[in-house]
């Protein structure tokens, strides 16, 4: 390349590519010509050009700092603040949320005008106590004075334009059905840790989901769960009973679909709540269930190859065991058939058959029915149940009737599971089962036994003790239960426990889904409309008509004609369990 | 006379550019801090806003879970419309609704 070339480039060009080619060649010329002090300035000319680009760089890196870097750690945007995430039912309906609340100070150092601020403040909030007032608007520096304000009263407040009263956000806890399904959903403490129910058992998940914005789903449906609370709530009133429970299950699955526990408390106000009704009757309580067990007894027998339906028994005669007498509540003094023990609620017959299985029998089976261990449900409320300390022919004879052995309702709901189930014990959970899913489970009783026992339970409801809880088209089963309770150390012959155990539809292919339907009425007084009676089958069992039918659309059972109603009595011993349906 | 020998008004040329660069880059990235901090601003008042529009919807939902309690329409419904839940005789499929439209009498 040459400069001396002649050109025909602008004169403007020429001047810089001359300017250049002697700032290039300026230290060689310099030193050619001895002439130091110019050959020190280039260098330092070329350490500055050195420097300057490094501060460009520095500030190209700065300026696309300020400009394009992410906000999001910045802190000046606020974070979201919820501690725990959104507990909602499977449907998405909203059961427990942190929303944004205010708590409210005031400083007295800033109050213009002590006696406006507080008349303004006790006309605002007039269940504050004006001790607390007056002892914050006394002090000398900023005081809390209450919190949780919801931002109506917030905002009302803040119109009044009140110096030194301030506001501060705040997380609350918030539960909008208030008691609806309060005692499954549970409660928290203020700083935001569960302290019952789902809010204990889900705890970390809830947390966790918090972060992520997402809310966590519980397996009851709302619609069920207002149904059998309406449903219990008016028979436990009419009942003046003790307490009651109620509990609606997916056999299949094990979800739980509702639970209701009576009495019951507001969750938003739970201070003024009694000891008694912030018992979750369904998981923390335990009764002797009475003649609900005899459908464990019967599935024993049946799956041991100890009867069969069509072997009989002698129940013509009470049955002694050592000092005790069994006797028949329902006695028909006769020679009856499995089948017939069961619709009869026999306890003489089921005592034959326990002690004909024997003690090591029946206490591998009511092991693998659950029921020899708190329901594993994941609920802190869930009881261990009370068993017998030895296992004698007296106590087998009494645990086929369901006496000697207490167990809460969760845990009798497990066990009919896995008998109404096609023989799998699957644990009863509050966490949804995502549709198609097929829970894992062990076996405890056979297929055919599964279908017998719903064939059975079909049977007493349509003509045995379980009558009243028939919903057309349901096709409905059940047993009744009418534990007589114990009362200073003896059985008490009118203090009784009455409950009724549906399962619904009892036809169909045994791994398709089922519903199972727990009511419970601790101590019935009787009404006109029993006749005084306070017995499952009167108390109870209509209940759980009622529930099923109400609930039966939300579960997409549909109703149609059935088989054991249309002719019920050909439906012989020999029939029963032979029906694949 | 090379570029650095050259003087304009007793000041050497090289100093007067480089000193306007100086000023000119504190100046840009003056405005560009400026311009930058302003955007952060309104950034963060619209993230303030979605913060809030969040915590009102979440409100809202929570008051209509209240408002559409099960228990409480059915309270409602039975009080003031005197509505109870349907009895199964009242209950039809769509192809049983289309028999009974032709069984019913015209009118």
């Amino acid at each position: 390349m040459t400069l001396t070339t002649p050109s025909f480039a602008s004169p403007g060009w020429r001047w810089l590519k001359s300017r250049l080619w002697q700032l290039e060649h300026a230290f060689e010329r310099a030193k050619a010509a001895g002439r130091a002090e110019d050959d020190t300035r280039i260098r330092i000319v070329v350490v500055m050009a050195i420097f300057s680009m490094a501060f460009v760089v520095l500030a190209v890196g700065a300026t696309r700092m300020a400009l394009f870097q992410n906000d999001s750690g910045s802190g000046i945007s606020r974070p979201t603040g919820s501690a725990r995430a959104d507990i909602t039912d499977r449907n998405g309906t909203m059961l427990a949320a942190d929303l944004l609340h205010y708590g409210l100070y005031v400083d007295p150092r800033e109050i213009w005008d002590t006696a406006e601020t507080r008349q303004a403040l006790h006309s605002a909030l007039p269940d504050l106590p004006l001790r607390r007032l007056d002892a914050a608007l006394r002090g000398q520096r900023r005081t809390f004075l209450v919190g949780a304000l919801t931002p109506e009263v917030r905002g009302r407040i803040h119109e009044l334009g009140l110096p030194g009263v301030t506001f501060e956000p705040e997380q609350k806890r918030v539960y909008p059905l208030g008691q609806t399904a309060a005692h499954l959903i549970g409660f928290t403490d203020t700083g935001g840790v569960g302290l019952s129910g789902a809010e204990w058992a889900l705890n970390d998940p809830v947390r966790a989901a918090a972060g992520q914005g997402q809310a966590v789903p519980l397996s009851i449906d709302l619609r069920v769960q207002a149904a059998l609370e309406d449903e219990l709530f008016k028979t436990a009133t009419a009942q003046r009973v003790k307490g009651a429970v109620g509990l609606v299950t997916n056999v299949r699955t094990g979800e739980i679909l509702g639970m209701a526990s009576y009495p019951a408390f507001d969750l938003n106000d739970r201070g003024k709540a009694t000891p008694d009704a912030l018992t979750n009757r369904a998981a923390a309580s335990r009764y002797e269930m009475g003649s609900t067990f005899k459908v464990f007894t019967v599935a024993l027998g049946l799956d041991s190859g100890t009867a069969t339906l069509a072997s009989t028994f002698d129940t013509s005669k009470p049955y002694n065991i050592g000092g005790r007498v069994v006797h028949d509540y329902h006695a028909e003094n006769k020679v009856m058939s499995v089948a017939d023990i069961f619709i009869h609620s026999s306890n003489i017959g089921t005592t034959l058959l326990a002690t004909q299985a024997g003690a090591p029998v029946v206490q591998k089976y009511f092991k693998a029915f659950g029921l020899m261990e708190a329901s594993p449900v994941g609920l802190i409320e869930s009881a261990k149940p009370g068993l017998p300390s030895r296992w004698d022919e007296n106590t087998v004879a009494s645990t086929s009737f369901g006496h000697a052995i207490s167990v809460s309702p969760l845990a009798l709901a497990g066990g009919m599971g896995s008998i109404l189930n096609g023989g799998t014990f699957v644990p009863l959970t509050i966490r949804p089962v995502k549709p198609g899913e097929v829970p894992k489970g062990r076996r405890v009783v056979s297929e055919e036994t599964s279908r017998a026992m719903l064939d059975l339970m079909r049977v007493n409801v349509v003509r045995g003790t379980g009558g009243k809880a028939d919903a057309p088209g349901l096709r409905v089963g059940g047993k009744t239960g009418s534990a007589e309770k114990v009362i200073d150390g003896r059985y008490a012959r009118t203090t009784l426990l009455s409950s009724f155990a549906a399962v619904f539809p009892t036809d169909g292919p045994l791994e398709s889904d089922r519903y199972f339907v727990l009511i419970l009425m601790d101590e019935p007084q009787g009404t006109p409309e029993t006749f005084g009676l306070k017995t499952g089958g009167w108390v109870a069992a209509p209940a759980a008509g009622r529930v099923i039918d109400r609930i039966a659309p939300f579960l997409k059972v549909e109703r149609r004609p059935d088989v054991v109603a249309a002719d019920p009595k050909a439906f012989t011993p020999e029939h029963l369990g032979a029906n694949e349906r | 006379m090379n570029l650095f020998n050259r003087y304009y008004r007793g000041v050497r040329l090289v100093d007067i550019v480089a000193t306007a660069a100086l000023i000119a880059l504190i100046t840009s990235l003056y405005f560009g801090k400026t311009i930058a901090g302003g955007e952060r601003t309104e950034i963060a008042q619209v993230e303030r806003q979605i913060q809030d529009e969040k915590a009102r919807i979440r409100l809202l939902r929570a008051e209509v879970t209240h408002l559409e309690n099960p228990s409480r329409l059915e309270s409602l419904s039975a009080s003031h419309l005197g509505l109870a839940p349907i009895a199964a005789s009242k209950e039809t499929t769509p192809d049983g609704l289309a028999v009974a439209l032709q069984k019913a009498p015209v009118s």
